[in-house]
């Protein structure tokens, strides 16, 4: 193989056109020229464009998914059978966290071409200690969670017995078996969230461009005093997703005010004037682990007009992440001259 | 008057020559190992040590480029949730430790501070992955869990960046067979696991319990590779490509489902990680998990969709073989 050449783009190492077996490695050899200076410029450039910014708030590539939301998505987690055998059994929950003393919709479906109707499929609930929590059975019936009979979808709604919900929050895990019609078993296991938040979102919002940033206050009323974590993307009024902001804070009981700041910049960067949409929000108790989380508010607010000479176009400037690129840029620069030494 | 200024420029530029062929002009790397059945690493440098030693293969001789550069082994409590106080919270007083020219267990130091100019890179294999997620991603006052249990906010500014090995970013389905008691199916991997303990239980593959639930995206940049070749019995449990232990779509912090299925070819892109920002994709190598940590199989790199190889200038297109005999450790030396 041909001695590394340098690449282009993120801290590439070129590959020559066939290969060849690397000699063995020895203290400072320099096999791939370039190459280490060249990441860490790379490394130092990334950090660089993200200074732009308070770590705070995040503005989003164009037609980047939002990220507060997607993060409260409930995801699929599947399981094949004996030796990986197919078909896999997914199961799911509605929701990642719920709220007591809110049930559960549980979900399970074979994952194959066209609906798999199924002998039977159990569950069971239990927590981390394994302690068994609640035993049911999913049914394709149309009936309570299960949307459509015969979808191939089973779908059961559980509420935690008495005695059984956390004083905050805690994980609970599903163990889903299902035997398939010619009596094989498949098994998976998903889990959710349950928990009581200390507070809520009372639904008033307001806002201002303030220091050139977007500011939008959401109004919660504590219950109890902890630490409130509370993050949201502002969206354009057509939904395209520009930034995010969270801000965390210890709150006392009563109602209070949680400002989520929109670094002026990322309207700029997107030649985005307002009004904007505050897309989605998300409230979090996160006085200790784990969180207790409180559902998710789509399409929650939406601002006043601002014009987009209101916003700053200063880059923030984030420290932690320029001191760092500094000092990677002056190890590449060390390491250009070593190299050029041997 | 013009010689002299020579002189003074030549003087300069020779003692940058010495000082860049000085370990100083290195990062220092700080390791930290990944899950544990039992207590041990915590408790003992040795054992700690040797989570990256088989034999006489070595992944922190490799990786420091047969110790030209400084090195710090954390040991943390292996078998806690990766949040706890005695997983992210020592992990995290460890690093600022290293960085402040503390020992590690062993009397190893890094060779200069964070206050001497020293730079820090984390080395972090399977579950570290998860730790080092919870710490850089609850860094900042505005994070959901802020320096929950250590001065994550202090590790988060001295580091240069993470790079992951087989990391479970996501979890591992083999925990979700283990805890689901899952013998029928899965019983080669709880070879590897055992037990449901309170770690295993965090890094099941659900959103309960993902480091991505209650953390942001991390402070420094986390660097993906992972290992491709297969454990008999254990890979069947798992989907997609896997190192026997933890499947791509966590190893390389992919978002959406933990359990999607993905190979060299498809696994997830640098713009569809679990968080927004902070993660990137280095490549793949034909290792298992146990190999990718302890240097013992040099074996083929394959190039992975956002990746770090190019052919001929252009970047390598996913599954292309880039290297014959290479290991994790090896690529990290490569990388400084």
């Amino acid at each position: 193989m041909r001695k590394m050449l340098f690449g282009v783009g993120i801290a590439m190492f070129s590959l020559a056109a066939g290969m060849s077996v690397e000699t063995p490695a020895t203290a400072q050899e320099i096999a791939y020229p370039g190459a280490a200076a060249r990441f860490a410029r790379e490394t130092a450039k990334d950090y660089r464009l993200q200074a732009r910014y308070p770590e705070s708030s995040k503005a989003l590539e164009k037609g980047a998914a939002d990220p507060v939301k997607a993060k409260r998505m409930p995801t699929r987690q599947s399981m094949r059978g004996p030796e990986g055998e197919g078909p896999a059994l997914g199961v799911w929950a509605s929701a990642v966290a719920y709220q007591s003393p809110e049930p559960v919709d549980l979900f399970a479906q074979i994952e194959a071409a066209s609906p798999v109707a199924l002998q039977e499929v159990k569950g069971e609930i239990s927590n981390i200690d394994g302690d068994l929590i609640a035993s049911f059975v999913y049914r394709d019936d149309g009936r309570g969670a299960d949307r459509r009979a015969g979808d191939g979808i089973y779908s059961a709604r559980v509420a935690l017995p008495a005695g059984t919900e956390p004083d905050f929050a805690e994980s609970f895990q599903v163990t889903a078996v299902a035997r398939l019609a010619g009596g094989e078993l498949r098994q998976s296991v998903g889990g959710f969230l349950y928990g009581k938040p200390s507070a809520r979102l009372t639904g008033r919002y307001r806002d201002e461009v303030r220091d050139g940033s977007l500011v939008i206050a959401a109004e919660v009323e504590v219950a109890e005093a902890g630490r409130f974590h509370l993050a949201g993307t502002v969206t354009s009024m057509a939904g395209e997703p520009i930034g995010t902001a969270q801000a965390a804070l210890e709150l006392q009981p009563g109602r209070r005010w949680i400002e989520l700041a929109f670094y002026g910049l990322m309207f700029q960067d997107r030649k985005a004037a307002g009004p904007y949409r505050l897309g989605s929000i998300a409230l979090t108790t996160a006085t200790r682990m784990p969180n207790a989380l409180s559902d998710l508010v789509e399409n929650a607010y939406v601002t006043r007009g601002y014009r987009l000479e209101k916003m700053t176009q200063k880059a923030y400037g984030e420290s932690h992440l320029t001191e760092t690129a500094n000092r990677l840029e002056g190890e590449a620069f060390l390491l250009d001259l070593q190299e050029a030494r041997q | 008057m013009t010689c002299r200024r020579l002189s003074i420029a030549g003087l300069l530029l020779l003692g940058l020559v010495a000082l860049a062929g000085q370990a100083g002009a290195q990062p220092c790397l700080v390791f930290v190992h990944g899950k544990q059945t039992d207590t041990n690493t915590y408790t003992s440098y040795t054992s700690a040590r040797n989570y990256w030693i088989n034999g006489s293969n070595d992944f922190i001789r490799t990786a420091t480029k047969s110790f030209a550069a400084s090195y710090y082994v954390v040991g943390y409590n292996g078998t806690r949730p990766y949040w706890d106080a005695q997983a992210a919270g020592e992990v995290a007083n460890e690093i600022v430790n290293a960085t402040n020219g503390g020992a590690d267990g062993g009397g190893r130091r890094c060779a200069k501070t964070f206050a001497q100019g020293g730079t820090f890179i984390v080395v972090a294999h399977s579950m570290g992955a998860a730790v080092m997620d919870y710490i850089l991603g609850n860094n900042d006052t505005s994070d959901p869990n802020f320096n929950y249990n250590g001065p994550y906010d202090q590790v988060a500014a001295r580091i240069s960046m993470a790079i992951t090995v087989g990391g479970a970013h996501r979890g591992s389905q083999g925990a979700d067979a283990v805890c689901g008691n899952n013998n029928l199916f899965c019983n080669f991997i709880a070879l590897f696991i055992q037990s449901c303990d309170d770690a295993t239980y965090w890094l099941r593959s659900s959103d309960d319990v993902q480091v991505r639930t209650f953390a942001n995206a991390p402070a420094k940049t986390v660097y993906l590779t992972g290992g491709y070749e297969a454990i008999f019995g254990s890979s069947a449990c798992l989907n997609g490509e896997d190192d026997g232990v933890v499947q791509y779509a966590s190893i390389y912090a992919c978002n959406g489902s933990a359990t999607a299925s993905y190979d060299n070819s498809n696994v997830c892109g640098n713009t569809s990680k679990q968080e927004s920002s902070g993660f990137r994709n280095l490549d793949a190598g034909h290792e298992n998990h146990d190999d990718e940590r302890n240097d013992s199989d040099s074996d083929v790199r394959k190039a992975i969709p956002g990746g770090i190889w190019t052919c001929s200038g252009v970047a390598c297109a996913p599954n292309t073989t880039v290297q014959s005999s290479m290991t994790s450790a090896r690529l990290i030396s490569i990388l400084y």
